[in-house]
């Protein structure tokens, strides 16, 4: 029937330019995925440089070319690598990839509306992370090589391309593809925050949102009053880098002469960022914690423990997350009074983190849990997030902050609590809810594994970084064997590295597990966890508008899993009932 | 070599392929549904998630067997004394609320796996027992953060003018280390970026009279055990840090800025060499803030010495004015 | 083979009823947090400069606080004349408005300019923090101006094609109210920069 031209045109509208919110989710995926195994690669060269300093690898050869002499890469591009490491997978895989991903895909299907509230802002958004992905690739390849100043670039380091040499061009598109991307991150949450507060299906009370939900529209909270004050910091380092201004730079004396700047200070910068900074570890982490809330609640046939107080400690830490950034600052010679306060506020945080993974513990209790792939990652983020956030309160408490402050603990600490927790979520998300995403399964068996490999060489990798910080072992170092101090320490770091590899090669089981079920994989049934939640409401097939016909109505919140009347049989007849079901009589809603 | 790689990538690639599919068919022969999750497969997995913690909580323990002696050695400092304390405070809280919490994730994802004959219990919130675990770790938290304030504060409170005290300036460079001492007018003479010349490379004002006995150190400083010492930092260039892990010391230096801690040494190094055990044994300043290529070798040695020797030797040094 | 459509989906205008004020408002707090960042970095420096330059602001930016609010209040008067359906006087203030914009702009660059011929420069070796502040904060609203100068422009021409009347006006609501948002900001901007910066 439709021409040629018109098939085109389908296939421009459907797969590239679409406003289609599940579109758009299946696109913020695979670029955070592609990215997230770049960034991996990325810490795999630089693991093997750092479990066996100074040895040539055929590996590091191939990759890295020119900025590797004969398979050793050189001092400041592993810097380069550290810091496009982190900046990777901190904003391209845990805020755009995770967030992207879930928020796109779930918060229609999951509050009942047809779409995002406005496809076209929503498709922008995906284009400029498209863009800003780009941009950051192609940094790697220029002259001087990426941006070498850590993922915080803090000036004046990050300002002087005399310092090293990736404060050049290399810093700039840094700049460029992170402005970018900032302005994607906007776009998407100013969507995400009006498709929920807005667009919500009749019956659809706040209190009845899966957690997911609130999750992602906290983060996007987060987000929109965050990212613009990094936005700020950044334009205020780029006009210092190239207009002649000194916010940031003062009294600086570099390649044998004085510059100009003065009055600036990079103290300020530390705080504009930090104001981002830490919320941002919220931002990555929030949308995680929704997505084990429901899985959790799902599989273990069981309603989320606690609904209000989960909220109620998503608010919390949502809100306490603006008022801690000074806990990474404690060393900057800051007033002691000010890190006083900072150490309050970011032990208070500690409280909405405790409440919920209590709350997590109760969810499984008495439950009936079947262990899908997502069901173990849900479960080992519960052990991230503990494992990961007990070390917290060694960092926040400044005293003991003095000692460890930039060293390998908190490469330890944060990749834990935050890296895996997120990382973990997102897969834990991916194997959940890929039937919704390409109406076809994972297979379960290669998911198990996959969850098997990865939880015991990522903890191999990073609980051992603990006992190097607390060895003294600064981050950030090219190698630790210019020490006589380090010199006992060869062995956990060869260690560390062993399993960082083992680590990369079992993301391969993932990878090609998602791309066998994504064309080849068994028919996804509409509802497979049998779940209560709307999205799986909707048909295999994507459509335009999510549902035929009327949009359901909703009647309940989602988490009556094994709800029994006085004989002890499941209301309903089954152990879970949708939200589309009707109250019977003498029912509670909200589990009360 | 990257033939080689991509031939054997496409072998596995193929032979997955191959398994999963031969999985799927005998599956369905079989009339099972390949994607659903069986009682038995649960309770398998259940089982490696027991043995899991049993292998997470035997991996911690081995590494503290295997390392806890390579960590710092006893603080070399007074307030570190404090600090350690502190820490081993908080460890014997935390180290606990890991092992409870995790004991009760994985005996539950164990004991709870799917069996069809049993029903899940609706349990959907109770106000006591959320209560209950918000406030215990409230109070918990409230002691740490007393205890770690009040360290907090006595750390961060300068030597008193009128205390015998030595006064040294460390500047940071790319990627080298100046010590400056204040001398016998225990005051430090003005310095500035804009001085910097030749071998003046921490840029001292020499017209201030307060620079003449001023001493400049590269490669090692001294410091004098049971004397309090006052430093203060500064930059050069970019941001740096001071680390001395042996004394809890750590300083971010920041161009423009002048920032300070202080300490009081009481371990010499021949006495550490003895309590290491380790004849090469030498207290250390490293930066700990990224600021370049050569950040991770930027060290200068720091001798702790009685207060004879340390006189000794810095009466040996060329004051400023001398050079 | 292209994917279903439902007729029933709910109409575009609905949507767009529903949505587009919040997104405006959610979109004018990200503003708002970028500006307060400036302006938060604003007492950080000068909290850690002991010889800030007290800079005198221009007259000129007197000049563009009264044409702000006078512009916002013909703008207003022109929203609350098309509910009425006064399609005319819609096009006379709307136009009036624009007018207003552009002076605002012109009236910056004159001001600018008097800094300018006061020594007062936003870069180099002659400029302080002070004067970097000044010019970039006021440059970015400007700059944030100029997006509403373009939505006015928009409006403007859509009133003279008669597309609003006393059911539709949603564009001119969008419009007045990012273009309240903007005086409100230059009003913030202005006496922070006369009396904290
Ligand atoms: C296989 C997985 C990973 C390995 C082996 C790994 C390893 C490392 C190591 C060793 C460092 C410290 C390098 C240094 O200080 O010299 C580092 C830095 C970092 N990593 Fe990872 N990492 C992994 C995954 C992740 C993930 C999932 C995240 C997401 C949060 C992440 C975020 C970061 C950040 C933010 C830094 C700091 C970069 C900087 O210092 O500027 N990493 N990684
Ligand atoms: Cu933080
Ligand atoms: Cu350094």
């Amino acid at each position: 029937m439709s021409t040629h031209h018109h098939h085109q045109e389908d296939f421009l509208f459907k797969y590239i330019f679409s406003t289609d919110h599940k579109m758009i989710a299946k696109q913020f995926m695979i670029t955070g995925f592609i990215m997230g195994f770049i960034g991996m690669i990325m810490s795999t060269l630089f693991r093997l440089q750092l479990g066996w300093p100074g040895e040539s690898f055929w590996l590091i050869d191939t990759l890295m070319g020119s900025w590797a002499e004969n398979g050793v890469m050189a001092p400041d591009k592993y810097l380069s690598l550290v810091t496009m490491h982190g900046t990777i997978m901190v904003f391209f895989l845990l805020t755009a990839g995770l967030s992207g991903t879930f928020s796109n895909l779930l918060i229609p299907l999951q509050i009942g509306a047809r779409d995002m509230a406005s496809g076209f802002l929503n498709m922008l958004s995906y284009w400029f992370f498209f863009l800003s992905s780009i941009i950051m690739l192609i940094s790697l390849g220029v002259e001087g090589g990426a941006a070498s100043a850590g993922w915080t670039i803090y000036p004046p380091l990050s300002a002087l391309p005399q310092a090293i040499p990736g404060s050049g061009l290399g810093m700039t598109l840094w700049l460029v593809a992170m402005s970018i991307f900032i302005v994607s991150s906007l776009l998407g949450s100013l969507n995400y925050i009006v498709t929920i507060l807005n667009l919500r299906t009749k019956g659809m009370s706040m209190t009845r949102l899966p957690l997911t939900i609130w999750a992602f529209l906290l983060t996007a909270i987060i987000g929109v009053l965050s990212f613009p004050v990094l936005l700020a910091a950044a334009l205020l380092l780029v006009f210092d880098r190239s207009f002649g201004t000194s916010f940031y730079l003062s009294d600086i004396y570099i390649g044998g002469q004085v510059l100009e700047h003065t009055g600036g200070s990079p103290i300020l910068f530390e705080h504009l960022f930090w104001f981002l900074g830490h919320p941002e570890v919220y931002i990555v982490l929030l949308p995680a914690l929704g997505i084990t809330s429901e899985i959790i609640s799902t599989m273990s046939r069981k309603p989320i423990f606690g609904y209000r107080a989960m909220i109620g400690s998503m608010m919390a830490i949502a809100f306490l997350s603006f008022l801690v950034w000074g806990h990474h600052m404690f060393v900057t010679g800051m007033n002691p009074f000010l890190g006083a306060v900072f150490t309050f506020t970011t032990l208070l945080i500690a409280i909405p983190s405790a409440v919920k993974v209590f709350n997590y513990l109760t969810t499984l209790w008495k439950g009936n849990i079947i262990y899908s792939p997502a069901a173990l990652f849900s479960i080992g983020l519960v052990s991230t997030f503990i494992s990961g956030g007990v070390t917290g309160l060694v960092l926040g408490d400044s005293a003991l902050d003095i000692n460890v402050h930039d060293t390998y603990f908190v490469i330890g600490h944060f990749h834990i609590v935050m890296g895996l927790s997120a990382v973990f979520g997102m897969y834990a998300g991916v194997y959940h809810w890929f039937p919704k995403m390409f109406g076809r399964m994972m297979n379960n068996k290669l998911g198990n594994l996959h969850f098997w490999v990865t939880i015991v060489s990522t903890y191999g990798v990073f609980f051992p970084m603990h006992f190097l910080g607390l060895a003294g072992v600064p981050r950030r170092y090219y190698t630790n064997s210019e020490f006589p101090l380090f010199d006992n320490l060869v062995d956990i770091n060869e260690l560390i590295s062993m399993f960082a590899i083992i680590a990369a090669l079992g993301q391969l089981l993932f990878l090609f597990n998602f791309l066998y079920s994504a064309l080849r994989g068994p028919k996804a049934p509409k509802n497979p966890w049998r779940a209560n939640s709307l999205e799986w409401t909707t048909p295999v097939e994507h459509i335009h508008g999510n549902w035929y016909g009327d949009i359901p109505e909703v009647h309940r919140w989602p988490y009556d899993y094994s709800k029994v009347d006085e004989n002890g049989d499941y209301v309903g007849g089954e152990d879970f009932i949708p939200q589309t079901t009707p109250l019977g009589e003498n029912e509670n809603d909200g589990g009360h | 070599m990257a033939i080689i790689i991509t031939v054997v990538v496409l072998l596995v690639v193929v032979t997955g392929v191959q398994i999963l599919k031969i999985a799927e068919l005998r599956a369905i022969s079989q009339g099972e549904k390949i994607y659903e999750v069986t009682e038995k497969e649960s309770k398998s997995q259940a089982y490696l998630l027991l043995m899991f913690l049993v292998y997470y909580f035997g991996f911690f323990a081995w590494q503290v067997y295997q390392w806890g002696d390579k960590m710092l050695p006893v603080s070399a400092s007074e307030h570190g004394v404090g600090i350690d304390s502190l820490m081993t405070v908080t460890m014997s809280f935390i180290i606990p609320v890991f092992i409870i919490t995790h004991i009760l994730l994985f005996w539950f994802a164990f004991k709870y796996s799917y069996s069809s004959k049993r029903k899940a219990t609706f349990f959907s919130h109770s106000n006591k027992l959320e209560m209950i675990w918000t406030i215990i770790p409230s109070l918990a938290l409230t002691v740490l953060i007393l205890y770690g304030l009040s360290n907090w504060n006595k750390i961060m409170t300068p030597v008193a003018e009128n205390e015998e005290h030595v006064l040294i300036e460390l500047v940071g460079q790319q990627f080298s280390w100046g010590a400056r001492y204040a001398g016998e007018d225990g005051k430090l003479g003005r310095a500035n970026v804009n001085y910097i010349e030749g071998t003046n490379f921490i840029g001292i004002d020499a017209s201030d009279a307060n620079s003449n006995d001023d001493v400049v150190v590269k490669g090692e400083f001294h410091l004098p055990v049971n004397v309090p010492v006052q430093f203060v930092m500064r930059s050069n260039d970019v941001m740096h840090s001071a680390f001395m892990p042996h004394f809890r010391a750590q300083m971010n230096c920041v161009p423009g800025l002048k920032t300070q801690f202080n300490f009081v040494p009481t371990i010499t190094t021949k006495e550490m060499k003895e309590i290491t055990g380790n004849e090469d044994f030498e207290y250390i300043l490293l930066c700990n803030k990224i600021c370049g290529a050569a950040h991770y070798n930027m060290q200068m040695n720091i001798v702790v010495e009685s207060k004879e020797d340390y006189e000794k030797w810095i009466a040996s040094q060329k004051t400023f004015a001398a050079k | 083979m292209s994917s279903i459509t439902i007729e029933n989906i709910n109409s575009k205008a609905e949507l767009k009823r529903k949505t587009a004020k919040p997104l405006l408002w959610i979109g004018i707090v990200s503003i708002i947090m970028f500006f307060s960042g400036w302006t938060s970095a604003v007492i950080v420096s000068k909290g850690g400069a002991p010889d800030w330059l007290n800079i005198n602001l221009p007259l000129a930016f007197t000049y563009s606080t009264v044409i702000i609010v006078i512009s916002s209040l013909l703008f207003h008067f022109g929203l609350i004349a098309i509910k009425k359906d006064n399609k005319n006087l819609l096009k006379i203030l709307v136009l009036l408005t624009l007018i207003c914009g552009i002076s605002f702009v012109v009236s910056q660059f004159l001001g600018w300019k008097s800094l300018y011929n006061n020594g007062i420069v936003a870069t180099g070796s002659e400029s302080t923090n002070a004067s970097s502040y000044l010019y970039l904060i006021t440059a970015f609203h400007v700059l944030h101006l100029l997006a509403g100068i373009i939505s006015l422009i928009v409006v403007s021409v859509k009133s003279f094609l008669g597309k609003y009347n006393s059911t539709n006006f949603l564009g001119v609501e969008l419009s007045l109210i990012y273009w309240h948002f903007l005086g409100a900001l230059w009003i913030y901007l202005f006496f922070f920069l006369k009396y904290i910066a």
